[in-house]
Order: C-alpha cells, then structure tokens, then sequence
C-alpha cells in the first residue's frame, strides 16, 4: 500500500478500481498516404465532428467551463491549424492523424513556454483538442471518460474540460488528480455532483498502475494506492454512512414543503444559470428557482438575445417547475462584466460604474424585451422579476413601472428588487411598500458594506456573511418588509446551514442556493422550530465579531 | 490597407474569453484581419495565433483590414476591443 497526500477538493470518501485518463494512449502512426485529397476530406470531417460535439457539450453547461469548452471548438476549427495540417498532408503525404498533433504540437509548445499559469493551461487545451480530432481520424475510441463503462476512481494528471462535463457520477467514484487546485473546473464540477475528490496529489501518475485499486478520502485529502484491508474498509465504511445519510436527507426532504419543526414554511430555491443546473437543482429537492442569471443570454454574442429566444428558454424552464415559483434577475452585465453589442465606458471603478438597473435605464429597449419575455412566459409558469443593483426608490419606482408598461402586473407576474446596495437597505421600508419581495445578494452587499473588494484575496476578512455589519442589514431589511413584502436570500451565504438558521430567525422565508447545498440547509431548518432561529438570531447579532457569531450559530448546527 | 492601433485597456488583455469572443467576431467578415503586437503578427481569425501574441493589458496591437468591407470590419473590431 502506498499512501500519497494531495488537496482535499470535494468531500466523501470511495474505494474502487483506478481508471487512468492518459491522453497519449494511442500509437500515432508514421506512414504516408497515396490518396491526400481523400486524407484531407477526412482530417475535415474528424475536425467538424469534434468541433460539434464540443459546442454541444459547451450548450450542457455554464460559466467558465462552457467558455473553455467554446473556446476548444473554435481552436478545433482554427484556420491556421487546419492549414498547416492540411499543408504537410498535401506536400509530405503525412497521415491525418500525425498531421495535426505535429500542427498543434507547434502552438501548444509556444504557450506551453509561456510565463503565465493560463498560457500553459491552454496548451494543454490545444493538445486536448489534437488528440481528440487524431483519435477521430484513426477511428481510435476516446479516451475520455464517457468511455467508462464501469464504477471507478479516474486518475488523471489534469482533466480536460471535455471530460469534466461529462462526468457522470454513477460511474465515477471518485476524481484524484496530480494538478490543479481547489478552484480549478475539476474540483468545482465535483464538489457540484457530490464526487469525492483530490487533487494536486504528486507522484500520483508514477504510483498508480493500470491494474491499481484506489482508496481516496475527499474529506482528508488523501489517496491509498492498492490499500490493506483496514484502510479499505475504513474507507468503505465512511462511503456507506455518508451514502446512507444523503438518502435519509434526501427522503426527509421529499416528506411535503421545507418548514422548521414549529411548521414555519421556508421555501427552499436554487440559484440558476442554465436549464442543466435547474434538472439537477430539482433532483436535489429545489422548491423553485430564487435566482435564475441570464446574463450567459447575452455574453459571447454579437447582438442580444430576441424576445421569442428569452421566451424559449423561460418556457423550457417552466416546463420543469410547473407551479413551482421562478425568480428571474434581469441582466446583470455592465461596466463590470462588458458584452459585445454595447459600446461601454469600463470606467475608473466598474463595480461602481453603470451596471444592472443603470444601464437598463440607458439601455431601455433591452430591458423592455426581457421584461416582454417574462409576461409571455407568464401565461404558462409562475413568474418573479428582480432588477439589480438597485439603490434607490426613485430606480424602484422606474423599474415597477417598466414591467407594468410590458404588461408583467396584469399577468400576475410578481416584482423584486436585489438588496445589494447599503442605500437600498436604508430604504427598504420605502422600497417593500412598492414591491411584493425584497431578494438579499449577500455577496455584493457585504462587498459594499465594507467598501472591500471581495476580489482581492487580502480583504477577504472583510467579506464573512457572519460580519455584524451584514447581519444587521438583514435584520433591518426584513423588519422594514414585514407585512409588506417577503424577504429571500440568494447570495452563497444562504447555503450555509449556520447562516440560513439565522436569516430565518430574522424573517427571512426564502432562500436560495447552489443544489449542493440544497439537502443540507433544508434539514438543518427542518430541525429546528422558529423560536430557536430567533432566539440564535439575537444572540448572534448582539456579537460584535464575526468569528464568535459564527462559531454561536456552527454550535446550534451541530 | 485600413489598419488602427487599439491599446488594450481591460483586465486580461486578449487572453481567455476575450480571445475568443475577438477570434469569432473577425472570422464572421469576409476581409483579411491581422493583428499585431510589437513586428509579431498573426491572423485574427485564428484563436490560436491570437493567444500566441501573447496580448496583455496595457499593450498596444495594430489591427489591419484587407479585402471587402474593410473599412467597416476595422471600425467594428477597434470597437469591440474597446469593450472587452
């Protein structure tokens, strides 16, 4: 047995038989070609096939993994990859398949030499993509792990993007890799299907063999490589009671509406960005969405989305939730996040520049088809609007007004606004009186509270949601609402069990997360009756320091 | 030829999504686009020679138009680098 250390990146724990990723598995043959117009044809086809099954993966999914894989399939159809390739078939007779590794080869070693972390990891995304048009052409089978067809822990020095969003987490138990980090596509993909991971784990290729079995603690960050029979049944052990308590969870969950043991309803929504992320937010047991982003709608391309599209992809979603409530922010790009179609100022500060509301009041045409959307959409699903960033009545009052003016009132569509901004939280009394609901974006407001730029590693002190200054915002905010307006959470502090139980105790009723954490807020609200939310509430609030209120609400918890 | 120097002014020069979102716009015209950075120059249209280049905030790039519509395909791409 061999023990190896790495970083604990997704938590659990398996034991099964290793399957190693190795992209260079497959002999690239030196023979020539007689017919090269035919090996050209043939390089074409492999290339479209690849590049299609790329976009079509990059359309499963969101963020930045769908913008890696788009980016992979444009460098599948790159015109200078392709003449090159072409280029040594024509005058060499060079097989396809060599043809265009050696082509890639060349930009992959020129990026791979550069100083910079990203140059190199996109070297690794061109030789992905050369491989994967090789094997084509070779009618050699992917690699990848779509080729797995049984239960297995994938070692791999890094995963592609490609692989990533194909893991299929009935078959992979369990991801170790010798690269990357915590935040890097494998372990946020994992930690979001619930497969325990480690990455970062050196020497991991050089340990493993194709015939290894593998024991891998997610929680510890540790991997056994053909592990004695304690280590393996200590491991099985932990696999079996966490598999067995996600399945109690999970059937609580199903037992009727998320309330607190006192029958207090809270309503238990996700935070959405695509159609995939809804299906398995609903798996998880989502009541409803609390924040659907549209802003993927609208980035990456030249012109914005048409009303019919927008109405498309809210129908689609519909469709899923039938009477559950959809909650969807209107676009949300701006000075801090540019798209193609707008002439935009970035502006010496762009987190304090023209973004959400502002720039729909200078764009109103782009809101008002979104906001049209959302009435058609209406006919057929449950529908909630929020603008963001909204920071005062007068932008309040502006935005009611827009989606009465797009016909959203009369059909029955309900309006929000996010409370993000310190000045919206002076008002909200004002703003509840005009609103059916308030939604709280934790993350920008506590930003904003602390003038602290939650991008900057250094400030992050300044960015817990256990913080008095935050806490006190949400106690204002829903004492402001009550009997006015509902009050939903929707920033990543709401998917902390000890955070949530405080938000309730404080009035909040909804709240919204990524499906990760869906199970585990919703059971510890289940366990608990609104009397002890509140009573934890104002012992928390009373601290002035965010470390001993945290450590107040964890003890509740637990 | 119509060409324009374009300094780049946003966060990641024209790496990652900005790289591509440049590469895919140039490819939709029909005129030939360079982009070049300190004597390198490299066919617009192919992502692959753009993140070669290597551009990064701060740097200037001398975009060149060739063929139909030239003019208006530079004023777009000045444009659209303008607001990455």
């Amino acid at each position: 047995m061999k023990s190896l250390r790495g970083v604990a990146a997704s938590p659990g724990a398996s034991v099964a038989p290793a399957w190693l990723h190795n992209q260079a598995s497959f002999d690239l043959p030196t023979d020539t070609v007689d017919d090269r117009e035919a090996e050209i044809e043939r390089l074409r086809e492999a290339i479209e096939s690849v590049a299609q099954a790329l976009e079509e993966q990059a359309s499963q999914t969101s963020g930045e993994l769908a913008e890696v894989l788009q980016a992979q399939a444009m460098m599948a159809r790159d015109p200078e990859l392709t003449t090159t390739a072409e280029g040594a078939i024509k005058s060499d007779g060079t097989n396809a398949a060599r043809a265009i590794i050696d082509a890639g080869e060349g930009y992959a070693e020129a990026l791979a030499a550069s100083e910079s972390d990203y140059m190199a990891a996109r070297a690794g995304d061109i030789r992905d993509v050369c491989s994967r048009i090789a094997r084509r052409c070779l009618g050699v089978p992917e690699m990848d792990i779509r080729a797995m067809d049984s239960p297995a822990i994938v070692v791999a020095t890094e995963l592609p993007p490609a692989d990533v969003a194909s893991l299929d987490k009935e078959l992979v138990r369990g991801i170790a890799t010798q690269e990357g980090s915590r935040s890097s596509h494998t372990a946020i993909v994992a930690r979001s299907l619930g497969i325990p991971a480690v990455v970062a784990v050196s020497g991991l290729m050089d340990a493993v063999a194709d015939d290894s079995v593998i024991a891998l603690d997610g929680d510890e960050g540790t991997i056994y490589v053909d592990p004695d029979d304690d280590t393996r049944e200590r491991t099985e052990q932990k696999t079996a009671a966490r598999t067995e308590h996600r399945a109690q969870l999970l059937e609580r969950a199903r037992e009727g509406p998320s309330a607190t043991r006192d029958g207090r309803v809270i309503e238990m929504a996700a935070n959405i960005g695509s159609v995939a992320e809804l299906r398995s937010a609903l798996e998880a047991g989502a009541e409803g969405v609390g924040l659907l982003r549209t802003e993927l709608l609208y980035i990456d391309r030249p012109e914005p989305p048409d009303e019919d599209e927008q109405v498309a992809l809210l129908e689609q979603m519909t469709g899923f939730l039938g009477d559950r409530r959809l909650v969807v922010r209107t676009f949300d790009f701006g000075a801090d996040k540019p798209v193609p179609f707008l002439d935009m100022e970035a502006g010496p500060n762009p987190a304090l520049g023209v973004r959400g509301i502002r720039l729909a009041r200078e764009q109103p045409e782009l809101l008002e088809t979104q906001l049209r959307s959302i009435t058609r959409a209406a006919e057929n699903g449950k529908l909630a609007v929020m603008a963001p960033m909204v920071a005062s009545v007068a932008e309040t009052e502006w935005f009611v007004e827009q989606v009465e003016r797009a016909g959203g009132i009369d059909a029955g569509v309900e309006v929000g606004v996010m409370v993000e901004v310190p000045s919206a939280v002076l008002v909200a009394e004002m703003l509840a009186e005009r609103l059916d609901f308030l939604s709280i974006g934790t993350n920008d407001l506590t930003q904003y509270l602390h003038a602290a730029d939650r991008q900057q590693g250094a400030l992050s002190y300044l960015q817990d949601p256990f913080s008095p200054a935050l806490l006190r915002a949400v106690e204002q905010i829903c004492s402001a609402a009550r009997g006015k307006a509902w009050v939903g959470v929707c920033g990543e502090a709401a998917g902390d069990p000890a955070w949530a139980l405080v938000a309730v105790g404080l009035g909040v009723t909804e709240l919204s997360m990524g499906a990760d954490s869906l199970l585990e807020v919703r059971v510890a609200v289940g366990e608990h009756t609104f009397e002890e939310c509140r009573s934890l509430a104002a012992k928390v609030l009373a601290s002035g320091e965010a470390e001993e209120a945290r450590r107040i609400a964890e003890a509740l918890v637990s | 030829m119509p060409e324009k120097e374009v300094k780049l002014t946003n966060e990641v020069g024209l790496h990652a999504r900005p790289a591509a979102v440049f590469s895919k716009a140039a490819a939709g015209f029909s005129a030939d686009v360079t982009v070049a950075k300190g004597g390198q120059e490299a066919n617009a249209k192919s992502i692959m020679a753009v993140l070669k280049l290597d551009v990064k905030k701060g740097d200037a790039v001398t975009i060149a138009t060739e063929g139909d519509d030239a003019e208006g395909a530079l004023e777009e791409l000045v444009t659209l680098l303008g607001s990455l």
